[in-house]
């Protein structure tokens, strides 16, 4: 006869213990999971993707009145543009891969940030392998070319950006050097005068500021010091600035817009 | 329970426990509390101003905040509950001692010593016995003694001398302390009786069950994650991955405090409806139109922030390094303690930054430190870090419209009267702020380099993959310095340490020693010592810091990064001396990195960056000159006989005439280079070679 009040002790507590760590273990994985698929995702909604779908399923007949079905042309603009954004994506991946995983390996970074990106990583190639797919199916081997398209405008877009950059600063830069043309050439005239008036030359000039400062008469300074000051540093700064505000910027302005507009 | 443990019924042994185990853990964590702090920030001088910013005080308050986390206050309450356990064990043994019961002992009561034989035994219990027989005394009644007691004692020194005289029972005695002979060992368990005791049972259960399933993984699992939570810089994970995500090949400046307005850090400071309150009023302040240091596309992308709490966190660094009043106390505080966390964040965005290895977002990371330690714009003067300075002195200083900046040390090789007259006026600097400037100015840490080769430790020539040493030769010489003395020639040489010294050797540390030459050509040890530039000059930081200085060798062509910094904050001579005057001492400051595995020139631009002052940088350019070695080995036999020439003066100044220190060297031979080719034989000449070089010149 089995004396089972005596075996229920061991057996409870076998119980309890593998209850327990069953119930931790799921409750990990569960929340493991959780976590792994609330990740956020490594790039921000994919607009031009979203452009495109909405394009292709935008149905004619659901809008009753004479919406024009929409032409081919869009559609493949449309996709054109969402491969353009795809291979935006690739490249800063490609580009952030080794840093990252140097990052991850040094202990800099932290896991979750490498399982973002794997995801995205893997995302982007059924992203990439899709479109293809896509142009394919508009037009036969159009898939092999489309990234290669998509790559030109990017670069375009690019380049586009950056000139307009320059030409936003075209007018600043002109008023900046307008304005440091004539307080230089004053200057210039200021000391011509002043050499024709008095017959020693303008060297003189520098010689009578060093002791006026000195003796610190600060109301009487206070009109000749801005003057004295603002001349040196003047001709330093030209001497340094001439050269890249000059060639620089205009010019290279200029053969911008050229190109730009063609 | 088995009987055959005797529990501790008195309490005699568990107080021995308890107190072995409290000490344990109390005395290390007491060395650890009281051990003066070694760190950087700790132990350096400082430079002397008296320069109080407008908000001194906020920024005083978020320090002694700051310095109040650090205190360690549970480790404190620890320390101090170990001690009072102690205390009370050590009371409890003292306690119990005297109750113990002693062990009958005839020598003891007999008054003899054991060495004593049984002639002397006997003797002296006659003598006792005449004294203490009970015919022989009376009882005295002021010790209170009655004739039982008498009789007893008598009995009891009868006993204990029966028992000595029987030979076996006093070798028993001897050897194993009783009377029995050998005594079984008693095994005792150092608990408590309580403890064992049956009703008890389930309680201690209970507690042994809290200790194991749930203290136990609770503190594991924290330390755990606590330790999973931050990265290798002390920065959160969260954060880290922020500053990456934010991380772009052409940031620059103002990107840079944005992307550290992303870390996580600042969730934790602007928690509730910190976040939200002021936040208006603070953008207003902060985007008006005076801060110039804002490009159109900075505002636009502070507006284009959806997170509050990005936003405010990057609302207040802007206000922080533009130095804007917020009028507002609570704004104040939070913008001074908001510089701190991104300082830390700094650390991470440089690491990612390196990871990168571009150029432009690594000298940006180390501006970024610059401009949050001094509260000046990357893209601003470098005067406004003086003090008392504003945009408008800085204004009157540089010219209305000038786009260059003047950097301290141009400012300062101008005249006095010059600065003078720019800088005190009328809404300018008053003489007295101009003084306190000034003084400022001249303490500030300007490394000059003097100097800067490569070499191969015991060799002459850099051949290829070998370990490369890149040797800056440089000197403090605070700006505004006049009558700086000339570098003394031989400071630049660099002599490699004693060969015994296996330590500095392999590059583990700094040599014990350091040899520098005379001028008689003589070598004399120099004890190394480390020195501490003083803290940072950082009035509106809420933290002490000490300034570091970066050194890493860039490629210019690609912009990118060819050897990663190394980092110094102690140099190896005294900078400032007794009376606080500049030595203008060569320092010493060395690096090893690979050569590249090609024979050829490597031409890289070397960066010197301070992290604590804007406008000390240096770069200047350095080729490295990577020689094959058969073709070093065959000049090495041409050019022995004018070996000695090398170590003249005038030698060294035609190697520092033509810049080209590597250059010496490739005429020189290498050592390697045969060693590579030739076998023993020909590597124990080259050694004895190396060996009398040095010593001809003891």
């Amino acid at each position: 006869m089995v004396d089972w009040l005596s075996l229920a002790v061991p057996l409870a507590y076998l119980g309890i213990l593998i209850g327990s760590l069953a119930t931790f273990s799921s409750l990990y994985r569960k929340r493991k999971y959780q976590k792994a698929a609330t990740l956020e995702p490594w790039f921000p909604a994919h607009l031009q993707r979203d452009i495109y779908f909405s394009l292709l399923h935008l149905d004619p007949s659901a809008q009753k009145e004479k919406t024009p079905a929409v032409p081919e042309s869009v559609v493949k603009a449309a996709l054109l543009r969402r491969a353009k954004e795809d291979i935006r994506r690739v490249l800063a991946l490609r580009s952030q891969k080794q840093a990252l995983s140097v990052l991850l390996q040094r202990g800099s970074v932290g896991d979750d940030l490498w399982q973002r990106f794997l995801r995205a990583e893997k995302e982007m190639e059924e992203e990439v392998k899709d479109v293809v797919a896509e142009a394919n199916a508009y037009v036969p081997n159009w898939g092999q070319t489309i990234f290669q398209s998509a790559n030109e405008m990017m670069n375009n877009d690019i380049y586009r950006q950056r000139v307009s950059e320059q030409q936003e600063k075209l007018a600043e830069e002109k008023e900046w050097w307008s304005k440091k043309k004539a307080t230089t050439q004053e200057q210039f005239m200021k000391e011509l005068n002043e050499g024709s008036e008095a017959a020693s030359p303008s060297v003189q000039s520098p010689a009578p500021k060093s002791p006026e400062p000195a003796s610190e008469p600060i109301s009487e300074s206070v009109p000749a010091a801005p003057a004295a000051a603002v001349q040196p540093s003047d001709d330093e700064a030209v001497l340094v600035e001439a050269e890249p505000s000059n060639s620089g910027t205009p010019s290279g302005g200029k053969k911008k817009k050229g190109k730009g507009k063609k | 329970m088995s009987s055959d443990y005797t529990y501790d019924e008195q309490g005699q042994f568990f107080p021995f426990f308890i107190l072995t185990l409290s000490g344990l853990v109390t005395l290390p964590l007491t060395y650890n509390l009281l051990r003066p702090s070694k760190d950087l920030e700790n132990t350096a001088p400082r430079i002397k101003s008296d320069f109080k910013p407008e908000h001194a005080d906020l920024v005083e308050a978020q320090k002694r905040k700051r310095l109040r986390k650090e205190r360690r206050i549970k480790r404190i309450i620890t320390v101090i509950l170990g001690y009072i356990v102690m205390a009370w064990m050590v009371y409890l043994i003292l306690v119990t001692a005297r109750t113990t019961t002693k062990s009958y002992d005839p020598y003891d009561i007999l008054g003899v010593s054991r060495s004593a034989d049984e002639k002397a035994i006997s003797r002296h219990y006659k003598r006792l016995s005449l004294v203490y027989h009970p015919d022989k005394i009376r009882p005295d009644p002021a010790k209170n003694e009655t004739v039982e007691m008498l009789n007893d004692r008598f009995v009891e020194l009868t006993k204990a001398y029966k028992a000595l005289t029987d030979e076996e029972i006093r070798n028993n005695y001897l050897q194993y302390g009783h009377p029995d002979g050998k005594q079984s060992f008693s095994i005792g368990i150092a608990l408590p009786k309580l403890i064992v005791m049956d009703g008890n049972g389930k309680y201690v259960l209970l507690v042994y069950g809290a200790l194991l399933g749930v203290l136990l993984p609770y503190i594991v699992g924290k330390w755990w994650y606590g330790s999973q939570r931050y990265t290798k810089e002390r920065v959160l994970v969260a954060s880290a991955g922020n500053i990456f995500r934010e991380y772009k090949d052409d940031i620059t400046d103002n990107g840079i405090i944005g992307a550290l307005a992303s870390g996580e850090e600042f969730k934790d400071m602007l928690k509730g409806d910190k976040a939200e309150s002021g936040l208006a009023k603070l953008e207003n302040k902060v985007l008006a139109e005076e801060s110039s240091f804002l490009s159109a596309k900075d505002r636009e992308s502070l507006k284009n922030l959806d997170s509050v709490t990005r936003r405010k966190a990057l609302a207040l660094l802007w206000a922080y390094i533009g130095r804007v009043d917020l009028g507002d106390a609570a704004l104040n505080a939070e913008k001074y303690e908001a510089a701190p966390v991104a300082l830390a964040l700094t650390e991470a965005f440089t690491a990612i930054a390196l990871a990168f290895g571009n150029l432009r977002p690594i000298i940006g990371a180390f501006k970024a430190s610059q401009s949050l330690i001094q509260a000046v714009p990357a893209t601003s003067s470098p005067l406004l870090q003086l003090p008392n300075f504003t945009d408008e002195v800085v204004k009157a200083v540089e010219g209305a419209d000038s786009k260059t900046h003047l950097t301290v040390q141009k400012f300062m090789h101008l005249s006095d009267s010059e600065r003078r007259s720019r800088a005190v006026g009328a809404g300018l600097l008053t003489e007295k702020q101009y003084t306190e400037a000034i003084s400022v100015a001249q303490q500030l840490p300007a490394l000059e380099v003097s100097k800067a080769f490569f070499k191969v430790m015991g060799e002459k020539s850099v051949t290829p993959s070998s370990l490369v040493q890149l040797v800056v030769k440089a000197r403090f010489i605070p700006p505004g310095c006049k009558d700086i003395p000339a570098v003394n020639q031989l400071d630049l040489e660099d002599i490699d340490p004693d060969e015994d010294d296996l330590d500095a050797l392999m590059g583990r540390k700094p040599a014990k020693n350091r040899a520098t030459k005379m001028v008689d050509g003589k070598k004399v040890e120099v004890k190394v010592e480390k020195v501490q530039p003083p803290l940072a000059h950082a009035p509106y930081l809420a933290r002490d810091h000490s300034p570091r200085w970066n050194i890493f060798l860039a490629d210019a062509k690609q912009g990118k990064m060819a050897v990663p910094p190394f980092t110094f904050t102690t140099f190896d001579k005294p900078i400032l001396n007794e009376a606080g005057q500049p030595t203008f001492n060569v320092q010493t400051l060395k690096m090893q990195f690979q050569a590249p595995p090609q024979v050829g020139a490597f031409t890289f631009i070397l960066n010197m960056i301070c992290d604590s002052y804007l406008g000390l940088d240096t770069q200047l350019p350095i080729t490295l000159h990577v020689e094959d070695p058969a073709k070093a080995a065959a000049l090495e036999e041409e050019d022995d006989i004018s070996e000695p020439d090398e170590d003249s003066i005038a030698g060294q100044m035609q190697a520092l005439k033509t810049g080209q220190a590597p250059k010496k060297k490739t005429r020189k031979a290498s050592d390697s280079s045969s060693e590579e080719e030739s076998d023993t034989d020909g590597d124990a000449g080259d050694t004895s070679d190396t060996n009398t070089e040095t010593e001809d010149e003891d």
